[in-house]
């Protein structure tokens, strides 16, 4: 076994055998679930659970407030207010009621709209749409009936037209939707951003701590710095690799299981189903189809997983052997991290238009490609000479980055107590 | 069994000349003490002889061959900065340095244990680092530098943070690597360790050799001129004598006293006005300058020059 082999293989073991690396791999995607439920959780509960509004209504119509008293609804109840609306305001603010609706005739006529006072700040956008819909429909209601409209007009006007999106591609139709494929190239993007990152620093991180604990002198007086470096980068993106395989298999297990989940949850007749339809039969109802990728995005995603965090592992790590401890690392991160921070903001715009010029431009720049190329791959179909030029580009980058790195590092790992500047890493390079 | 010659040897950081052409030779068997005040350049010296980093001009041999990664299965260093993996369990780490220097996974394991019931310690083994008092982190990282037989060990201030037992125990160790014929270097700033262990010395002091040579043959260089002498009674001698330009005092308490004779004083002079102040003396001898003595002299010359 060669050294390379022995450093890496020491690097994986004892992360692997951690505590820690278990419990974080096999709870990960538990917590992040449990995260998301929580979040939906809180604001579905806060929604319902707001308490009921009541609302004065100042009716100068005289025609809509039956109406809006009509429908029931577990936000709002709406009140008369027969009094001027000056005392109307002092009814809030006295507290006696959340708001007040004052509706002008011209509303009748189109000419004027409808005005909601309140104390509250931070009005729910939630809130304020369900009540808009609710005005909305009555006014529409009524405004019908005045102008004579049929019965059939009525209902075409309140149809509701589904547009389904698919995905085409040179090999024929992609069953599922956009929205889909969205997901997956958000996901994967953020996979690549976590192993560039979080791993990235984890190679930084376990620089710093031989330096500072001293054993890097006893590993380079038997193996070369550059045979640590890569030993050391190759252990840790064993490790990452292993943690995805393990997320991506109890992801997909989840994916299974959740359609089931989902399916139990969601009331047949929301889907205009009987009550009877089985769960499957409730999923097709909802379209819910989960977007079906190609064996190629998945071997991409891979290498581009790989090529990223390679890149950034062997950044890192020159970073780490430069420094004494993780504080003085902060400046030299920054400007290593913005490629990686930019990518991540732009995944939204890309996901958009996958093949403007930014996002194409972005996916073949190394230091950014990784990211924007995988989601990109993910919604939309990539000439192969972009995947394959980028995937190269990305390897020479990484080539030339573990040259320069190797070569700070194996000064920087020596250097103690002196705070290293820019100007030191170049001069590092340049030693024979 | 190696002999190690470092020929000519510079090194240079940024503007600071860390080595400036320095020989010496270490042979098989016996011990060369690298001694020199601190930034002399001895790490400088000892990071090139392990092939850490490469000299500027000049070369490092083992047996005649420029060292190089095939020297470095051959050599154990222990740095003066200790350090270990202090997550890391005691016996994967000892496999682990051991894979590193070529062992095969079993045989190092094998060794490890061997090691660690030699220094008794054998209940480490699954032990994590961190959980170990200092001496005992100490001693593991002594195997770690001896475990793959080496036949070249560098050893900078072995004894650091040793208890007294502990010291012997490790001493004993290497007088027995040194008995197999292996070449030891042994770099220190206690001197007494120094005159107890080694065979040949090597002083450096701002990046140059300054003195080297078998110890017998450096302190016998230096002459017989240093008296000992524990006395009761007053030490106002000491004053006197001084201040008449007759010897230098080196160690002085409160019944003994260290000191050099000056411009060819005789022992006798200096005797008999001892006798004219004290109580009584228990102790008058002429002995060889102690290596401290010679240290201080040529390694405080050095800087006046400087």
């Amino acid at each position: 076994m060669n050294r390379i082999q022995i450093v890496a293989k020491n690097e994986f073991l004892k992360r692997v055998k951690t505590r820690a690396f278990i419990l974080t791999t096999l709870l990960g995607p538990l917590a992040f679930v449990a995260f998301i439920a929580i979040v939906a959780f809180v604001s579905v509960k806060s929604l319902s659970d707001s308490d009921m509004k009541t609302i004065a209504v100042v009716d100068d119509t005289g025609v809509l407030y039956e109406r809006l008293v009509e429908g029931d609804s577990d936000q709002f109840s709406f009140l008369e207010a027969d009094v001027a609306a000056d005392s109307v305001r002092a009814g809030v603010l006295a507290g006696r009621f959340d708001g007040y609706l004052k509706i002008p005739t011209g509303v009748l006529t189109g000419e004027s709209g409808v005005e909601y006072s309140t104390v509250e700040g931070g009005m729910g956008s939630l809130f304020q749409r369900s009540l808009e819909r609710r005005v909305e429909g009555v006014i529409e209601e009524v405004r019908l009936e005045q102008a004579n409209v049929t019965q059939e007009v009525r209902d075409i006007l309140s149809e509701r037209i589904q547009v389904s999106t698919t995905v085409l591609t040179s090999e024929g139709e992609e069953a599922g939707n956009a929205g889909g494929y969205a997901a997956v190239g958000f996901i994967m993007g953020f996979l690549i951003y976590i192993s560039m990152l979080v791993y990235g620093s984890v190679v930084m991180r376990g620089v710093i701590a031989e330096k500072t604990s001293r054993v890097v002198e006893i590993i380079v007086s038997s193996v070369k710095p550059f045979e640590l470096l890569l030993g050391k980068v190759l252990g840790i993106g064993a490790m990452g690799l292993v943690q995805m395989t393990v997320w991506a298999g109890l992801i997909m297990a989840g994916t299974v299981g959740s359609s089931f989940i989902i399916a139990l949850f969601v009331d047949p007749a929301a889907v205009s189903l009987p009550e009877s339809a089985s769960q499957q039969e409730v999923m097709a109802a909802m379209d819910f189809q989960p977007p079906q990728l190609g064996l190629e995005v998945f071997v991409w995603f891979v290498l581009f997983f790989l090529g990223g965090y390679l890149l950034y592992a062997s950044l890192f790590a020159a970073i780490g052997s430069a420094v004494d401890q993780e504080s003085d690392a902060q400046g030299f991160m920054l400007p290593v991290m913005m490629p990686i921070i930019l990518s991540i903001v732009f995944i939204q715009p890309i996901i958009e238009s996958p093949n403007s010029t930014l996002a194409v431009a972005l996916s073949m720049i190394p230091f950014f490609s990784p990211i924007p190329m995988v989601v990109r791959i993910a919604v939309t179909d990539v000439p192969f000479w972009q995947v394959g030029g980028s995937f190269v580009l990305l390897i020479g980058t990484f080539l030339g980055a573990i040259w320069v790195s190797s070569r700070i590092y194996r000064v920087g790992v020596l250097m103690y107590g002196k705070k290293a500047k820019l100007s030191d890493l170049i001069k590092w390079i340049r030693y024979a | 069994m190696p002999h190690l010659r470092v020929e000519e040897v510079s090194k240079q950081y940024e503007k600071v000349l860390a080595v400036d052409r320095v020989s010496f030779e270490a042979k098989p068997g016996r011990i060369l003490g690298i001694l020199g005040p601190n930034g002399a350049g001895k790490t400088s010296t000892i990071r090139m002889i392990t092939y850490i980093t490469i000299p500027d001009s000049g070369q490092v041999t083992l047996d005649g061959k420029p060292v190089g990664p095939w020297s470095q299965q051959r050599m154990g260093y222990l740095p003066e900065e200790r350090g270990l993996y202090k997550a890391m369990k005691v016996g994967e780490q000892l496999a682990y340095f051991g894979e590193l220097k070529g062992l095969s996974h079993r045989e190092a394991v094998k060794t490890a244990k061997r090691w660690l019931e030699r220094f008794e310690g054998k209940d480490w083994y699954g032990r994590k680092t961190q959980e170990l008092s200092k001496g005992m982190q100490q001693k593991v990282q002594f195997i770690a530098t001896i475990m793959h037989e080496p036949e070249l060990l560098i050893l900078d201030e072995p004894f650091g943070g040793l208890d007294p037992i502990n010291a012997d125990l490790l001493r004993d160790v290497i007088m027995e690597l040194k008995s197999d014929g292996r070449t030891i270097l042994f770099a220190s700033h206690r001197m007494e360790q120094v005159e107890q262990l080694c065979d040949d010395i090597c002083l450096i002091s701002g990046g140059r050799k300054v003195l080297d040579g078998s110890l017998r043959e450096v302190k016998r260089q230096f002459g017989r001129d240093t008296v000992q002498v524990d006395f009761e009674g007053s030490d106002a001698f000491l004053d006197n004598l001084v201040r008449d330009g007759l010897i230098k005092v080196s160690v002085q308490s409160k019944a003994h006293a260290e000191f050099r004779l000056l411009n060819g004083t005789s022992p006798r002079t200096v005797l008999e006005r001892i006798l004219a102040t004290v109580d009584d003396i228990s102790r008058f001898e002429l002995v060889e300058p102690p290596l401290r003595e010679i240290f201080v002299q040529v390694a405080g010359q050095r800087e006046v020059m400087a």
